[in-house]
Formats: structure tokens, sequence, C-alpha cells
């Protein structure tokens, strides 16, 4: 191996580092070390002047590892190592030290903050030292993609896809598409009908050349990486069909709660109380009438049914309470003498046209009432004295603070979403994760939402979280998006700091396998090792500290380099004994 | 300090659970504007009125039951009495409710509800039996007149018989075979009789007011001497409307003021003094009795002529919502007062024929306006508002003593 020859930069980041660490002391104490060849320090390092030193450095003394001292590596690493690549040295004989998150901004005492920084940027040039050069790797996209779930993400998204004039595989595990935007009659805040939306999407795509539809299919098992995926498929329980495909769009909503586990609204008890669902369907047919097939004089919509409530759901549901609003209307339309009671905890109308649609559905005779959506929900019971309404809605009003009956014919639950019972399934079967209540997991909340952990893997619509059309859509088109960028571009570059097998030292008792996360390694029975497919490695290092021979090694955390940054992290307390 | 954030926390009123009518507000809607939609609880109405305090919080509890449908909350509730209506509240309003016009509203209905004949209703929700009513009166007494005391026909053929030397008209002695003496009793009699069926009704109301503000309100518990304490309040609050004039706008205050003293100077002259005012000989004109019914002339013309223009301007929201009840109560009063100012215009002209026509005219517009107005309808603020505040002072001696009870209780 070639004699390092290293270039150590210490940042001030202005005064976010320098203020609390000496890095002027920093970077003459390391110039004393032995390989560094050249140490400074710079206002910041990430500018252009800053990286400019870097590349003219590296050329005029001829190093051939750098350390940057500054903020994360999370931050600037990409940056950095488009600096070595310019001055054309590989990018991984680069090693960053965190002085920034790690101790300028976490300490109070300079002196103490600039001894940890100083054992900090040796670690990094002790590691730096045994850094080897690594070879980027890609991998070419089938440009076929494939969509789970037949909503109007998953519809959104095969169309889109499809025209332009890429294959499409659209599974719907239910013998109808549409998805459960197919019970409902009509959208807020527009008051438009959905059937308008959905039935010319449904019809263009059991027509279209490039999108093949699979009904009453569920997803077993996906094969594969990021433009190399495969799956097969039992349609019916009966044909089977593999499918090639580069990407995939988990598109598979969301499903109804269940209000019977509340005790409060007595559903399933009472006739009378019925869900959203069942209310739709009421609408979709134009006739509003009770069990015993009377018209209803008053009417309760009962919000946040299984939402923010610490017993049954949390999160908010997002598109209920419009949904109650637009239930106000539609009763408004069809009763003009009914009393509609719209009781809510706290009322959720964002998003543009809804807080208008909210102003002009109160001015429509509808009487809101507001309960304690945490600790005191109302109670819905039977009338038994008089004949002239079918039930009772106790409820404690928090507005005026009085106790109140209601006497209503029906009740309207606003049930609210919960991640579908399969969740789990598919989440294993696309290698993708979910958060606490089943919802899946993207990639970063805000910068990177619709991607997931596993590349060529996307979320969309209410399986990331509950959401409408307008957010589901804008969800789906961002993906797709995504999609037709990396088709265009064919390939993809992968993460080589992946692990590798030492074929001659595997005794192949698999325990690597059964610790893997992203089922990236495989058994050939044939040499009777374990195998590594490097595209679906993420470098996470689990399996080479499982390894009970040590035969595998994750490339770029070497056991030499793990050791020599610990060497470098403790050489002060070294030189005191 | 301490002992009043108890009280505002907890103000005594206790709660029981009541069940929503969900009529209520289509019977509502028969009394006035109904804009209650509109509002969403945001309170500014009741931030900004200067007259609210706690445990009456209007106008927002108001609005809130009546969207609500709490008809007993209201039933019991001395609120509405307790708001001047300046318009500040609507105004304010960020929804245009128009809280001020839905608190008269409300006292129109609650007029209804005290009055046991059910006349109140009628003449509120419906203009023809409103205006029937008064016809039909005004008629009855233009025929009594004409049929049981018409004028003596020397009226028409020798006027001067009935012209004193003072040049006025002697307007009591034009009815033959009745002498001046008799001619003042008759009237003077229907007078009394009308003042005692009017305050016999309104008394019976005031005491229906009283069982559903205090008796039936099973929460509350007076103490005793409250009543008798607080009983200044009423007589205080009568006379001067000493809360309407923390309004903001104070120039209400003075207007109202001026019509209130100058009707009720008015109606104690023509009932209680009726045989020292309605006398044959002309009086110069600093005499008492002229000089207060000029002031009263002024008090009632002052107040009628700036409430008509405001009302047809519709400029201030205070005027801008005129019920029916409101118009004819300016025109039955101007009517009044206009036939009352050319009686006394042809009296001292000495015009004996149009003195007695006029005479018999403004009795028929006089009497029909006391009637339907003072029991049945807007005129029954002049009771209403004072008991109101009496009520209210014996509720807050009621809360004042709950929580003094809560407080040993915890303590």
């Amino acid at each position: 191996m070639e004699e390092p020859r290293i270039g150590v930069y210490i940042c001030w980041c202005g005064t976010n580092i320098a203020k609390m660490v000496d890095v002027e002391y920093i970077a003459e104490e390391v110039k004393k070390l032995q390989n560094v060849v050249v140490s400074r320090n710079y206002k910041y390092m990430c500018s252009d002047p800053g990286q400019d030193l870097i590349i003219k450095d590296i050329k005029e003394n001829n190093l051939n590892r750098i350390v940057v001292s500054a903020c994360s590596p999370r931050i600037h690493e990409l940056t950095f190592r488009k600096a070595l690549e310019n001055a054309g040295l590989n990018s991984y004989l680069f090693e960053m030290a965190n002085i920034r998150e790690h101790v300028s901004w976490v300490h109070t005492d300079r002196k103490e903050a600039t001894e940890k920084a100083k054992s900090l940027v040796m670690a990094a040039i002790k590691r730096v030292g045994f850094h080897e050069s690594l070879a980027k790797r890609s991998v070419e996209i089938n440009p076929a993609s494939l969509i789970i779930g037949g909503g109007i993400a998953g519809l959104t998204a095969a169309l889109e896809i499809a025209d332009t004039g890429k294959q499409v595989y659209l599974i719907e595990k239910k013998n109808s598409l549409g998805g459960n935007l197919a019970f409902v009659d009509l959208s807020f805040p527009d008051l438009s009908s959905v059937k308008q939306i959905l039935d010319p999407k449904i019809e263009k795509i059991n027509k279209h050349p490039n999108i093949k539809v699979f009904l009453n299919t569920e997803i077993d098992e996906i094969f594969g990486y990021v433009g190399n995926f495969e799956t097969k498929l039992f349609e019916n329980t009966k044909s089977e069909e593999t499918l090639k495909f580069g990407n995939i769009i988990v598109a598979t909503g969301l499903k109804p709660f269940d209000p019977s586990v509340i005790p409060e609204y007595a559903y399933g008890k009472l006739p009378d109380v019925i869900t959203s669902i069942e209310f739709e369907k009421m609408l979709k047919e134009g006739i509003i009438r009770t069990k015993a097939g009377k018209e209803p004089k008053n009417i309760g919509i009962i919000h946040c049914v299984g939402s923010r409530n610490n017993k049954y759901n949390e999160y908010c549901s997002r598109t209920c309470c419009a949904t109650g609003l637009k239930y106000a209307n539609q009763l408004r339309d069809a009763l003009p003498e009914a009393g509609i009671y719209e009781l809510y905890g706290d009322m959720r109308v964002f998003g543009k046209g809804c807080e208008e649609f909210y102003t002009q559905t109160s001015r429509k005779d509808i009487v809101f009432m507001m309960f304690d959506q945490r600790n005191d929900l109302p109670k819905i019971k039977a009338n038994t004295s008089k004949k002239d309404f079918n039930m009772i809605i106790e409820i404690n009003e928090k507005l005026s603070g009085e106790e109140l009956n209601i006497p209503v014919d029906m009740v309207v639950l606003m049930v609210g979403a919960q991640a579908q019972d399969n969740a789990k399934d598919i989440s294993h079967a696309v290698g993708i994760s979910m958060c606490g209540n089943a919802f899946y997991i993207e990639r970063h909340p805000k910068l990177d939402p619709v991607a997931t952990t596993t590349d060529g893997v996307y979320i969309v619509g209410s399986c990331q979280g509950p959401k409408g059309i307008i957010d589901s859509v804008s969800q789906t088109r961002a993906a797709v998006s995504r999609i037709l960028g990396t088709i265009a571009k064919g390939s993809v570059q992968v993460e080589v700091t992946t692990a590798v097998v030492n074929e001659d030292v595997c005794c192949g008792c698999q325990t690597c396998i059964s610790v893997c996360p992203y089922t990236a390694i495989s058994f050939n029975p044939e040499k009777n090792i374990s195998v590594v497919n490097e595209v679906l490695c993420k470098g996470c290092g689990t399996c080479g500290s499982a390894c009970p021979t040590g035969a595998i090694r994750s490339r770029h955390f070497t056991d030499l380099q793990i050791l020599s940054q610990i060497e470098g992290i403790m050489s002060l307390e070294l030189e005191e004994v | 300090m301490k002992n009043e954030l108890k009280i505002f926390k907890n103000n005594g009123e206790q709660k029981m659970r009541q069940t929503v009518n969900t009529k209520f507000k289509q019977e509502l809607k028969e009394f006035g504007v109904g804009n209650w939609n509109a509002c969403f609880n945001c309170g500014n109405c009741t931030a900004i009125c200067g007259l609210t305090e706690n445990g009456f919080l209007f106008p927002r509890k108001s609005i809130q039951s009546i969207q609500m449908g709490l008809k007993e909350n209201l039933e019991k509730s001395v609120d509405p009495w307790l708001c001047y209506y300046c318009g500040e509240c609507s105004d304010t309003c960020p929804r245009d409710a128009n809280p001020g016009e839905l608190m008269m509203s409300l006292r129109r209905y609650l007029t209804s509800t005290y009055d046991w004949t059910g006349l109140s209703k009628k003449f509120y929700t419906s203009k023809f039996w409103e205006i029937g009513f008064i016809a039909f009166f005004g008629a009855a007494i233009i025929a009594a007149f004409l049929i049981f005391l018409p004028p003596s026909q020397r009226v028409y053929s020798n006027p001067e018989a009935f012209v004193n030397d003072q040049g006025g008209v002697m307007i009591n002695s034009m009815v033959d075979g009745i002498s001046s003496t008799q001619f003042i009793k008759i009237i003077e009699y229907g007078d009394w009789t009308m003042a005692i069926i009017v305050a016999l009704l309104l008394i019976s109301n005031i005491f229906r007011m009283f069982y559903k503000v205090i008796l039936k309100d099973k929460s509350i518990h007076i103490p005793f001497f409250a009543y008798f304490t607080e009983f200044f309040q009423l007589i205080y609050n009568f006379l001067t409307q000493a809360r309407f004039s923390k309004c903001e706008k104070k120039s209400y205050w003075v207007g109202h003021l001026l019509l209130m003293t100058g009707y009720t100077i008015m109606f104690m002259v023509i009932v209680v003094l009726l045989p020292e005012f309605q006398i044959e000989e002309v009086k110069p004109w600093y005499h008492w009795q002229r000089i207060l019914g000029y002031y009263a002339t002024f008090g009632i013309l002052y107040f009628l002529i700036i409430a008509a223009i405001e009302r047809l301007r519709k400029s201030d929201i205070k005027f801008k919502f005129s019920h029916e009840s409101d118009w004819l109560f300016i025109i039955m009063l101007g009517l009044t007062t206009i036939t009352g100012i050319l009686i006394n215009i042809f009296r001292l002209a000495g015009m004996p024929v149009l003195t007695y026509y006029m005479f018999v005219l403004h009795l028929a517009i006089l009497v029909p306006m006391i009637i339907v107005e003072v029991p049945f309808s807007k005129w029954s603020h002049l009771a209403y508002r004072p008991f109101a505040i009496y009520f209210a002072k014996l509720k807050k001696a009621s809360y004042a003593q709950q929580a003094i009870k809560s407080q040993l209780l915890t303590t």
C-alpha cells in the first residue's frame, strides 16, 4: 500500500465551530502527526474557495487522503467526495469528523470541547490511512412498473406511467377497481360527483394497451432490487404469472375504522346509528330513511370516531371533518326542514376552498356542538319515553358548558381511517417499514415524502397516512415523476459500501442470512457459502458483527479501519498512560 | 381577589341536563331577524358590550342558546332585557350575525311568553291581528262617541257659543244635556278603566315573568332579605334607565329619556290630573299645565323624528332592521301626538267642530295603542326592563351566597 499523504482541514463554520473550538490550535497540533502533509483551518470549508483549497492541495502536494473536520457528514459528505473526484482522487479516500453537531453545538467549556474535537480529528486521520478506493456500480432499469392497489392513487399512477408508453401491472385485491372512493357519492369541497372522476379513469385503464390489470390478486413475495424486481402472481388462485418490473408503487389505501368498539356510540346495537360508509350508500341511492323506513327529522353527525383519542387511534384521519360538512350540505338539500347536528371535537377543515366550505355550511342552519374528544365522548341512547324520536344523544357541550340531550332519529358516525389489515404482509413483500400505527414510513417526511428506504419502492395515498383525493393524487404524480426520471436515465447508481463474503473463510452456517434486515444475503448450496446481493445490501454491518468466522467484511467499515479509528480517538488517553 | 376568581369560575349556577328543542328556532324566526346561523361563537359581541357581566354573559350565551335550541335556558333568562341595543355588538361581529337584533327578537319572544292571553304572540307575528285589533278598537271608540256623546247641533249653526271670552273652545261643553263636569267625569272614568285593565294585564304578565325567571329556576335560592334590599333598583332604573347610559352611544339614552319622561308626564296628566288638564280656561303659556304639555310634546316628537329618520336611512346598525312592531309604534305614537297638537291648535283658535272631531280621533288612536302596546307589545318593556334588573340582582345575590357556601365547604 502506498504511503498515506493526508490533508487535514478544520472548518470554522463561521462562528458555529470557532467560538467553542480552538480550530487554529487543532490544525497546528495535528500537523505534528505522522503522514499529515497539510493541515489548515478555514472559515467555510463547504464554500467554493474551501473546496478549491482541497483540490489545489491534492494536486500540488500529491495528497492521497483527505480529512475534513466540520459539520455532520449527512450534510456535506457528498460535497467533499465530489471535490476529491474533481481532483482525480477516489471519493472513498475521504473521512469526515463532525465537530459541530457533536462538539461545538452541544458543549459549553471551550477547553474541553477543543480536546474532544482534537480526539475526533485524530480518529479520522488514523482511519483515513486505511481507506481503500472503491469502484462505483450502476444497474439497468426495467421500464415496467408494478402498482399495488386500484384506488384513486393506483389508478392515477397506472394511467400516468402507461401514457408515456411504459408497461404497467396494476394489482387489486378486490374484484373491482376504484377502492374506497367507489363507495363515495360526492367529493368536498365543491360537491362534485366522484363517479365522474373515477369512471372515465377505470374505463380508460381497462382499454389501455400498456396496462395489465389483475383483480382478486394479492402480492405474496417480491424478489430483486431497484430496476430489476420480480414476482409471481396467482390470479384467482388459478393461473400463475411471473412479472418483471423496475419500480413499485404501493397504493394500498386505508381501511375504515370499526366503531363497534366504542361503547358510547352503541353501533351495532341501535339500528339507526350508521357509519359514514353506510350513509354514503344512502346518499348514492338518494333515499335517506331510518331502518323503520321513516324520513329522519333530526340527524346527528358525530366527528372523530376512532380518531384523536388515545383509546383508539391517536392521529387525525384528515378527511372526516370536511366529509361531515359535506353530509350536512347534502342533508340540507334533501331534507330542508330537518335538524342537523354536527358534534365535533375540533373542526379541522384545511386546504384550498375548505374553510370557505365550512363557512358556507355553517350558514345553512346546521347546529355545531363541541365535545371533549379525548375524555368525554357523547353517548347515544335509545329513546324509550316518547314516540316521536328514536334516540337521544347525551352531550356535554364544551363551548356553552351545558349538559344536553339531543333528540335524533339517525346518527352518522364519521369513522376514521386505519391501515389495511394486510399492511404488514405488503411491507414484508416489498421491503418497507411501518410506523407504530401500521402506516408506511417515507424516506424523509419533508424532503423525500414518497420514496422509502428501499430504492425503487414508492408509497402514495392513504397507505402512508390518511388523506383525501387531492393529496393522494399529488403524491401519486410525485412518485410517477420520480419513476419516469429513473426510467429515462436508464440506470441507477448503487452504494458500494456493502458486505462481501470471503469464500475461503465462510463456513456456510447462514447466521448472516437470518440477521440481514434487507434480505440481501442468499445461500449457495453448491459452494456451501453465503452470497451477498450487493444491490440490496445497505452496508449496515449487522452480518459482519454476527459472523462467527469473520468471513463477512463490510466495505469501508473494515475491522482495521474501525480499530484504527478507536486508536485515534483514544490516543490522548494512551499518551497519558 | 381570590374570592372573585372563585366566583368567576363557579358563579353558583347549577347545571341540569336539558333537552334540545328542535323546533325552537322555527318558532323564534317569527319574531324578527334570525341570523344566528352566521355566529361561530367567537364572543366578540360579549367582549365589546359595556353591560354584560359574569353570570349574565350576553349576547353570546343567548345566541348560543338560540343556535342549540335551549328554550328552557332562554325562557328563564333576563339577559335580553339587560341589553339596550346600542348596536356595538352588531358592528363588531365578524360574521354579521347581528347579535343586537337577535337580542331584540328575543325580547319580542319573551314578551309573548310572559303574556297569558296569547294576544302578544298574535300581535307580534301577524300584521292582520295587530292592525285589525287597533282598527276595530278605534272604530268602536268613534262609534261610542258619535252615538252616546255626539256634538250639539249648535256647534255647526252657532260655533261662537262654544268659544269662551279668552277665544278658546269650551271642549267639555259640546254635548247636549251633559254638563262640563259630567263630561270630564265620563272621560276620567274611561281613562281609569283603560289604565286598570292595562295595569292588571301587565302585572299578571310580570308575575308570570317572575315565575319563569325566579320561581321555576330550581338552581337558585334567593336570600329573603334581597327582595327588599334590591327593590330600590326597580324604582331607580324605571325612572332613570341608568344602565342605558353605560352604553357607548350616550345620545340614545338621552333621546330615550326624553321620550320616556315626556310620555310618563303625558300619561299622568291625562289619567291622574285630567280634571286639571282638560279644562276650558286657557291658561297663560307659563302655567305648569302648559309647560308640562309642551315638554312632553317636545320629548316625544324629538324621539319620534330621530327614530323615523334613522329607520328610513338604515345607516346605523341599530335601525337597519325594522320589525312591523317598530314602525307601528312610531306611526301610532306619531298620530297620537299630531292629533293632540291639532286639538290644542283648534281649541286655541276657537274652532269647536274641528276640536271635537280631532278629540275623538285622538282617543280613537291613543286608546287602542295603549291597550295593544303596553301589555302585549313593544311598550311592555317599560315594566319588564326594570323588573329584569331587579330579578338579575336577586339572582346575583343567590349566586354570591352559593359561591360562599361552596367555598366554605371546600375550605
